[in-house]
């Protein structure tokens, strides 16, 4: 690992469905929460970036069945933007989401450097796509449909971009780790939940590696969603489950992955503070990032 | 209303302004329809003319059926379309923003289109659909268009209607 941390904080819910009738999501909240529980003083980042918090449309936008789809495309403009300056300052960017539509402009600024592959940690495997589910009935909710949008499936709205054109990354190019589903499988390198179990976490981090290395991928994204732990862990995410990782064994898996020096920046997504009315989530999640970012934090070299 | 068309692009956009104000003038079109009941195809006569609008900010197209050779002497019937498309460059989003306005039957459609390889695209979802307006094989004679619809989330596409373009003479444009 060679650079210093870059934070990015992407303070926006605009993936993810209602909880209630007129009512946001939380997770726009989770950036500052987290912030405020001392990762910046963990991290020393050589700079933060804070985001504009976006607004968030309770009606269909025009000629998309994407929640928010076309607030969503300018903020992925945005945020790939901050990640390209992150990157061309040669410093690590950890996105604090935030839903996890925030990947869409981590892996469009990550590409900006060229081919990145993608290892994505998520309870779910975030796949549906106009294919696999009736957008007529329902909008589509960007949070369960990232890993689709990002290998070039759904609307044009969501998967052609400036530059890179479609997709961000390719399904030989996705590492997908802890979802815990039987349906919607999507055709890409996949470790379930259970599998995680049998395994452990030593074993998931050397195949997760090799499969890296098999790919001849030297940079690689990777994207944190917290549903990823166990429910019984962190149960303030909008939709937790079990079974699913420790603080521990996570922290244990992204130092192993960014201790490659492969990893490119990775994103956090689907705290969301409003579940956690007693604040008594932010510190762990804090501690299990800066232990696993430890080195990056020592870096002092190309800080601005 | 002088001020609604323009002779050129705005500089702030020139690139991508080009995309569609390549086409712009007229053309005599000739448009097939495929009925999903499959009835045979029918085919009309149209005219569509293209041109740069606000200042060069914006292009903007009037498509009409049928055309001129085939327009009785009464005019336009009140169920033929004499639409209005009007697309914007939205930086904010490096897509344009489209809409068609149609007199006929009132439609009102929106659309984001890109230019993707030697094609632009345009793509609306429609509840469960999605649909798609496709320019291609542009060149400064002609151009081809089709409207395709795509029920499985864009596996694969059902061609509604094409229109193959051709472009009139100057000395064809009405006065």
């Amino acid at each position: 690992m060679t650079a210093a941390v870059e934070l990015i904080a992407a303070p926006w819910n605009l993936g993810l469905r209602p909880p209630a009738p007129g009512r946001e999501p939380g997770t726009w909240r989770a950036p500052q929460a987290l912030l405020s529980a001392g990762l910046e003083a963990r991290l020393r980042p050589a700079r933060t970036v804070e985001l504009d918090r976006p607004p968030y449309d309770f009606d269909p936008q025009p000629a998309t069945r994407i929640r928010n789809g076309v607030t969503i495309r300018e903020q992925t403009l945005r945020l790939g933007e901050a990640v390209r300056a992150a990157l061309a300052a040669s410093r690590f960017p950890v996105v604090l989401g935030g839903d996890c539509s925030i990947l869409l402009g981590c892996l469009l600024g990550a590409r900006s450097q060229g081919r990145c592959g993608l290892v994505h940690l998520d309870g779910h495997s975030d796949f549906r796509h106009p294919g696999n589910y009736d957008p007529g009935s329902t909008l589509g909710s960007v949070a369960g449909m990232d890993l689709a949008l990002a290998t070039g499936r759904g609307e044009l709205l969501l998967t052609h971009w400036p530059e890179v054109g479609r997709p961000l990354v390719a399904d030989e190019d996705v590492i997908q780790i802890g979802d815990r589903e039987h349906e919607e499988i999507p055709p890409v390198t996949r470790f379930t939940a259970q599998e995680i179990q049998q395994i452990g976490i030593a074993r998931l981090g050397e195949r997760v590696i090799s499969r890296l290395e098999q790919r001849g991928l030297d940079r690689v994204w990777l994207h944190l969603d917290l549903d990823v732990l166990d429910e019984r862990v962190l149960p303030a995410v909008d939709s937790p489950g079990r079974p699913g990782l420790d603080f521990s064994q996570l922290s244990e898996l992204v130092s192993t992955l960014a201790g490659t020096g492969r990893v490119a920046g990775l994103d956090v997504a689907v705290y969301d503070p409003e579940l956690d009315p007693d604040g008594a989530y932010a510190a762990p999640i804090v501690d299990c990032l800066a232990s696993a970012l430890a080195p990056l934090a020592t870096m002092e070299a190309t800080r601005a | 209303m002088k001020t609604l068309l323009a002779n050129g692009p705005s500089n702030l956009y020139a690139t991508e302004m080009e995309q569609f104000g390549r086409l712009a003038g007229h053309w005599a079109t000739r448009i097939t329809y495929y009925p999903t009941d499959g009835s045979p195809a029918r085919h009309v006569s149209g005219e569509w003319e293209f041109g740069y609008a606000l200042e060069g900010r914006a292009v903007l197209d009037v498509w009409r059926w049928p055309g001129r050779e085939e327009l009785l002497a009464s005019g336009r019937a009140p169920d033929q379309e004499c639409g209005l498309c009007v697309r914007i460059w939205d930086p904010r989003l490096q897509l344009w923003r489209f809409t068609f306005h149609g007199t006929a039957h009132g439609d009102l459609v929106h659309m984001y289109a890109r230019q993707i390889d030697d094609e632009i695209v345009m793509e609306r979802a429609a509840g469960g659909d999605l649909v798609r307006w496709t320019f291609t094989d542009i060149t400064a004679a002609a151009f081809h268009w089709r409207n395709e619809r795509s029920t499985d989330g864009g596996h694969t596409w059902r061609l509604d209607q094409e229109a193959d373009a051709r472009r009139r003479e100057a000395t064809q444009e009405p006065g």
